[in-house]
């Protein structure tokens, strides 16, 4: 059965990778085979994920190769099954957006490469999470790296998609070379690189190498993931793609590196570490969260603001991960499962709801063509649904009950708070500092998507662009209403996930906590089930629906028949124009001042007075920066750097065949004689 | 020890300690030069009142001369020379600072526990009731460090050089339930001293430069 | 069950109608101690009855969201009061939320609230809206960790089991200075979360200085008697933190009548001295200029982490 689904996705995928590519010119036949070839693989992909969660033992598969040291081995044990279906969900929801997504560039890009490589990447994702051997995952993770890049150019005529998508191929290149360091690392022990060499290592690793794992996983997982400070290309390459594809890449490409970091740190290394690897991750994780968030703010670009919230969220992610990894190390299993489960649970929830906003910013642009939040405005009356939909994402990105972001960033507080439990002070104290972080985190994101909401959709338009917006096609909303569903399922259903996801991590530390977690039937979750806290959001959820009407029928009975009229907002005797609207620039204003020592911001402003008078101006220009810190003071020294040194060797490049030549012989003539 | 039980006595110590440490934070965060002077005067009472509760639980008299010390000295006559200080200089706050106030308290919040955990395996050790302010005192001491170094004028200077007096004074009374009567008496002796010839320093640096802000003495070399 | 459920009703009835009293009581309070006589203590019941019964201006540039944001805010808000115990230690409820929840719960009023500020299209609600994201966002912090310090102690952050565990004195007397310090940083939180001087300033109407009322000033009728009256619910929900966690005494701790009955009266006296005291800070200080409100929320921050420290300094 699992073998029927698994190839259905594989082949799902296969035909909308090659059947637009025979449909020549036909843009819309070629849109409909490409996302009908996805929706079937990601539908496949579902159930799959689905059946790999409830079985009993790992399905196993491999195809020799003709290379060595290559073998096409899959393995569906339940990490990638979790994997797999945060992968598929998100994929069946785009799928169906991008049907009416795309026709937006129809006649100006080929739909048919377009929607080839989006299978493409779909594809490979999936196999990233199901591959079973060193060498192959490496094949299949550069393949979603380059398709993500080629994606990423799709606009490859305007200059700045081309700086994102040449950023975005150095630096998860970087990455690549240090996952294959983690790799080598085994493989030099293990003599294979199959994965279950891997895992069943005839001697453990010594330590000094465990750690060279352990960073080198991290740079290279980290830089895919985004973490701070190798977050810098997300927000140049995640806006510059497609919206659809953004939602792939923000929603799930970065949660493929989560999924190699707990397969390396949890299966490969046993779960056996040191505590200050924990507290490395935990502490990546804290700084990328609130970084994030408060880079996010400054961004009026939605899409760009989107990628810094994604930064954030992996980061809420690892903080969850990080203390689970803090707990192991000190043997505390059940927190530690806690704690990957809280990881774990925010990694669907926030491919779900990055998805949907991602998809809810794809359809603003297609309405308005414009990325610039400052151009919108009273969108909530001219795009109703999508309104809705993003109004959704939005309380659940803020984590506000009784969403499902509550529910998991709830979960890492918790794993934060019981960190009482550890023997060693220092960490006892650094961990609720982290839990403080967290809640920062949490009320700036809130504040952010009260602008990017408040600012987008309500009050008046504020451009020609916003006026003439129209309501996106259906197959647009259909896709938004599934994540948006799924959404709201997976915050007022936590009984249903946390057994789902306890499967997962049980494997991985070795101890069950489900039935410890449940309370009350099933109503309530409680970590450890120590009485320590315990929260339930259906019974919010019921509680928020019922005291609602409660207070509209008090006003009913206190104050009789509602009495309404509309008259125009008060303007202080002038009458409102759009322009004296508040804007998101001046909304963020007072966190831009109050954090200026993070944000360092520039403010130039010209004024040109009237010669007759000068207390009138006549033209006023206002432009304000904020200091990309990390590309100043971190990224630009290196590659000045490495500018210099390839100056230096421009000397052995003469440019002559015959001095290439004699080098590659001098260079064999070396080899020859060394392995003699 | 007499009536009082040993964890009671204990605890009244922390909590007077933790008192003087808050007052560090109350000098940290507040601009206003005179208010910083009287927290200083009002750390000084709580350091007093430690001392002499310390005295009171062990029975080590000398202590009760030590606190009376203090009081004499630094919650009356050096915050009388400051004040003097601050009304002829015509400087009653602080606006600009080295570091901003959030995170001057945020980065004081971070000296606490790595005063904290570095204290932490001799506080383990201890068996003296007053073992806890051990890692107060050092979080005190840093305190009053980092206030000389965020602080420009020389007036807080001042006073953080007289926290960092204080901290120590704490640090000797919890490790040791204090210090022999003529070093203690040496000390006083040094820090009024000290007090003077800043309070006169401050006066030539305000005849010089016209203020009394300390980077200007950059513009001394040539 | 019933027993449960009359509970609840209690609660929410005990919250909404003690509300208007201790908003009356501060400005009561003000208006004595600004030699004026003030109105009755009563007046803020007055006052939501009038709101309740007048007509409804609604801008013609707002949205569903501008109407639905008074019931949004008055059901979180009331949501999040059924959590805390008022006169019961153990409230029916605690299983649902702890102490994150009554935070994420008012966070929920707060996000719809900005958002009803930026639906007018008027300067002055995206104003008050983007001044309350910031003194929102500079509080949680220091909140949650305050709430923690004292959860320590407690070994929960359930708020039924703290205000339990407390009022059976076990913990506040083992650790004061931590105590101390999450109740003042718990205090400052209290003033910024509830608009209170020397943040906001709940009377004043000048753009320069308001946030709270910039933001609903579009509200009027029974909108703007439920936001008020939400707000009240707020504040009583904040004093009752304050009184019930660090000083329980006299709640009832276990469901008796006769005992609920005290619990009841204790826990009115002791939000209505809140008051009293809100009322003199009010009257002492002068608001401070929003930028230097950081210096503020710095300490109340400070305080609540220096709580957690102490507790582990005094417990090696």
């Amino acid at each position: 059965m699992l073998q029927f689904f698994l190839l259905i996705a594989l082949v799902g995928y296969g035909l909308g990778i090659f059947l637009p590519l025979l449909a020549h010119r036909r843009p819309h036949v070629q849109n409909v085979l490409a996302h009908g070839g996805a929706l079937l693989g990601a539908v496949g992909g579902v159930v799959v994920g689905v059946m790999g969660l409830a079985a009993d033992s790992p399905f196993v598969f491999s195809l020799p190769s003709t290379l060595p040291l290559l073998s096409y081995a899959i393995r569906l044990d339940p990490l990638s099954a979790f994997f797999v279906l945060v992968i598929s969900l998100v994929g069946v929801a785009v799928s169906v957006f991008a049907l009416g997504y795309v026709r937006e560039f129809y006649g100006r890009h080929s739909i048919g490469a377009l929607g080839a490589l989006y299978n493409a990447f779909l594809f490979s994702m999936t196999l990233v999470v199901l591959a079973d051997d060193g060498f192959f995952f490496l094949v299949v993770w550069e393949i979603m790296s380059l398709v993500s890049y080629f994606l990423v150019v799709t606009e490859h005529e305007k200059a700045e998609t081309r700086y994102a998508g040449f950023f975005y191929l150095i630096m998860t290149h970087v990455g690549t070379a240090f996952i294959i360091v983690t790799y080598l690392v085994f493989y030099q022990q293990a003599g294979s690189f199959s994965f279950e060499a891997f895992r069943n290592l005839s001697e453990p690793l010594p330590q000094a190498l465990q750690s060279v794992a352990f960073v080198a996983a991290l740079i290279g997982f980290g830089t895919k993931a985004g973490i701070v400070p190798l977050h810098v290309w997300l927000p140049y390459a995640h806006p510059a793609a497609p919206s659809h594809v953004s939602a792939l890449m923000s929603g799930v490409m970065i949660k493929t590196a989560i999924y190699g970091m707990i397969r390396v740190y949890f299966d490969f290394l046993g779960g056996e570490f040191p505590w200050w690897w924990g507290f490395v991750i935990l502490t990546v994780g804290a700084v990328s969260a609130l970084l994030g968030v408060m880079y996010a703010l400054m961004e009026h670009d939605l899409k760009s603001l989107l990628a810094y919230h994604s930064v954030e969220n992996i980061g809420i992610i690892l903080m969850g991960i990080g203390a689970g990894m803090i707990f192991q190390s000190y043997g505390l299993t059940h927190l530690a499962a806690l704690g990957l489960l809280a990881g774990l649970y925010h990694t669907i929830n926030h491919a779900v709801f990055k998805g949907l906003l991602f998809l809810g910013a794809g359809s603003l642009l297609y309405a308005t063509h414009t990325r610039n939040m400052e151009e919108y405005g009273g969108l909530i009356r001219r795009m109703p649904w999508t309104a809705v939909f993003f109004l959704i994402g939005a309380v659940s990105i803020a984590a506000l009950p009784p969403s499902n972001g509550f529910v998991s960033e709830w979960l890492t507080f918790q794993s934060l708070f019981l960190s009482f439990q550890i023997p060693d002070p220092l960490i006892k104290i650094m961990l609720p500092i982290g839990a403080a972080m967290l809640a920062f985190t949490g009320v700036l994101a809130l504040a952010c998507f009260a602008k990017a909401f408040g600012i987008s959709f309500l009050a008046m338009p504020r451009s020609s662009h916003a006026r003439n917006a129209r309501e996106v096609p259906v197959a647009m909303r259909v896709g938004m209403a599934v994540l948006a569903v799924v959404c709201v399922l997976l915050g007022v259903a936590p009984m249903v996930v946390v057994p789902a996801i306890d499967w997962v991590t049980t494997p991985l530390v070795g101890a069950s906590i489900a039935d410890k977690v449940l309370a009350e039937g099933g109503l309530a979750l409680m970590p450890m089930g120590v009485g320590f806290a315990s929260i339930s959001t259906p019974v919010l959820g019921i509680l928020l629906a019922l005291l609602a009407p409660v207070a509209l029928l008090m006003a009913v009975v206190i104050g009789g028949r509602l009495r309404k009229r509309f008259y125009k907002t008060w303007g202080c005797g002038i009458t409102l124009k759009p322009r004296m609207e508040y804007t998101a620039t001046g909304f963020a204003q007072p966190i831009k001042q109050v954090f200026s020592t993070i944000y360092r911001p520039t403010v130039k402003l010209e004024t040109e007075l009237l010669e007759e008078s000068r207390y009138f101006a006549k033209r006023m220009r206002f432009e304000t920066h904020i200091e990309p810190v990390f590309q100043k003071y971190l990224y630009d020294p290196i590659v000045r750097g490495l500018n210099a040194v390839a100056d230096r060797l421009r000397v052995i490049q003469a440019g002559s065949l015959q001095l290439y030549l004699s080098y590659i012989f001098v260079t064999l003539l070396i080899l020859l004689l060394w392995v003699r | 020890m007499g009536a009082i039980r040993p964890d009671i006595a204990s605890q009244m110590v922390d909590l007077c300690s933790a008192l003087l440490l808050l007052t560090c934070f109350a000098i940290v965060a507040q601009r206003r030069l005179s208010a910083c002077v009287d927290l200083f005067a009002l750390q000084s009472v709580f350091l007093a009142v430690t001392a002499a509760l310390v005295a009171f639980l062990t029975g080590i008299h000398h202590i009760y001369i030590a606190a009376l010390l203090t009081v004499i000295i630094k919650v009356i006559v050096i915050p009388r020379i400051l004040k003097k200080v601050i009304e002829r200089l015509n400087v009653t706050r602080e606006l600009v600072l080295n570091v901003n106030i959030p995170s001057s308290l945020l980065i004081c919040g971070a000296l606490v526990i790595l005063a904290f955990y570095i204290t932490q395996p001799i506080i383990s050790l201890g068996f003296l009731l007053t073992k806890d302010s051990l890692a107060i005192a050092l979080a005190i001491v840093l305190i009053g460090f980092f206030t000389m170094i965020a602080r420009k004028k020389a007036v807080t200077q001042v006073v953080g050089f007289l926290v960092i007096e204080n901290g120590l004074f704490l640090g000797a009374t919890a490790a040791a339930y204090g210090m022999p009567l003529i070093v203690e008496l040496g000390v006083f002796f040094d820090v009024l001293v000290a007090g003077l010839i800043i309070g006169i320093f401050t006066h030539r640096l305000q005849d010089t430069f016209d203020s009394v802000d300390t980077s200007k003495l950059t513009e001394l070399r040539e | 069950m019933i027993e449960s459920a009359l509970v609840v009703l209690g609660q929410a009835v005990a919250a909404l109608l003690v509300s208007p009293f201790v908003v009356g009581v501060i400005r009561k309070v003000k208006a004595r101690l600004q030699c004026r006589r003030g109105a009755t203590v009563f007046q803020p019941y007055y006052d939501l009855f009038k709101l309740f019964r007048k007509e409804v201006v609604v801008s013609t540039s707002t949205s569903w969201i501008f109407t639905a944001t008074p019931y949004v805010l008055f059901a979180s808000t009331l949501a999040a009061s059924l959590l805390v115990p008022i006169f019961l230690s153990q409230v029916p409820f605690s299983f649902a939320g702890d102490v994150i929840t009554v935070v994420y719960l008012l966070a929920l009023g707060t996000f719809f609230l900005i958002l009803a500020g930026l639906d007018a299209g008027s300067a002055f609600g995206g104003m008050g809206s983007s001044r309350e994201a910031i003194v929102a966002s500079l509080t949680e912090p220091a909140m949650i960790l305050s709430i923690f310090a004292v959860g320590l102690t407690a070994g929960s952050t359930n708020l039924s089991t703290i205000v339990h565990k407390t009022a059976l004195m076990q913990g506040i007397v083992t650790d004061p200075p931590p105590h101390l310090m999450a109740l003042a940083a718990l205090f400052i939180v209290t003033l910024a979360e509830t608009g209170r001087v020397p943040v906001d300033n709940p009377a004043t109407h000048l753009e320069l200085t308001m946030i709270h009322e910039a933001m609903v000033l579009e509200y009027s009728g029974r909108y703007l008697a439920l936001v008020e009256w939400a707000s009240a619910l707020k504040l009583l929900l904040f004093l009752t933190l304050l009184s019930n966690i660090f000083a329980p005494w006299g709640i009832a701790t276990e469901a008796e009548p006769s005992r609920m009955a005290l619990g009841l009266a204790v826990w009115l006296g002791k939000v209505s001295g809140l008051a009293v005291v809100i009322g003199v800070i009010e009257s002492m200080f002068a608001k401070l200029r929003l930028f230097r409100v950081t210096d503020l929320l710095g300490v109340a921050f400070i305080l609540s982490l220096l709580a957690v420290v102490f507790f582990y300094i005094l417990r090696v």
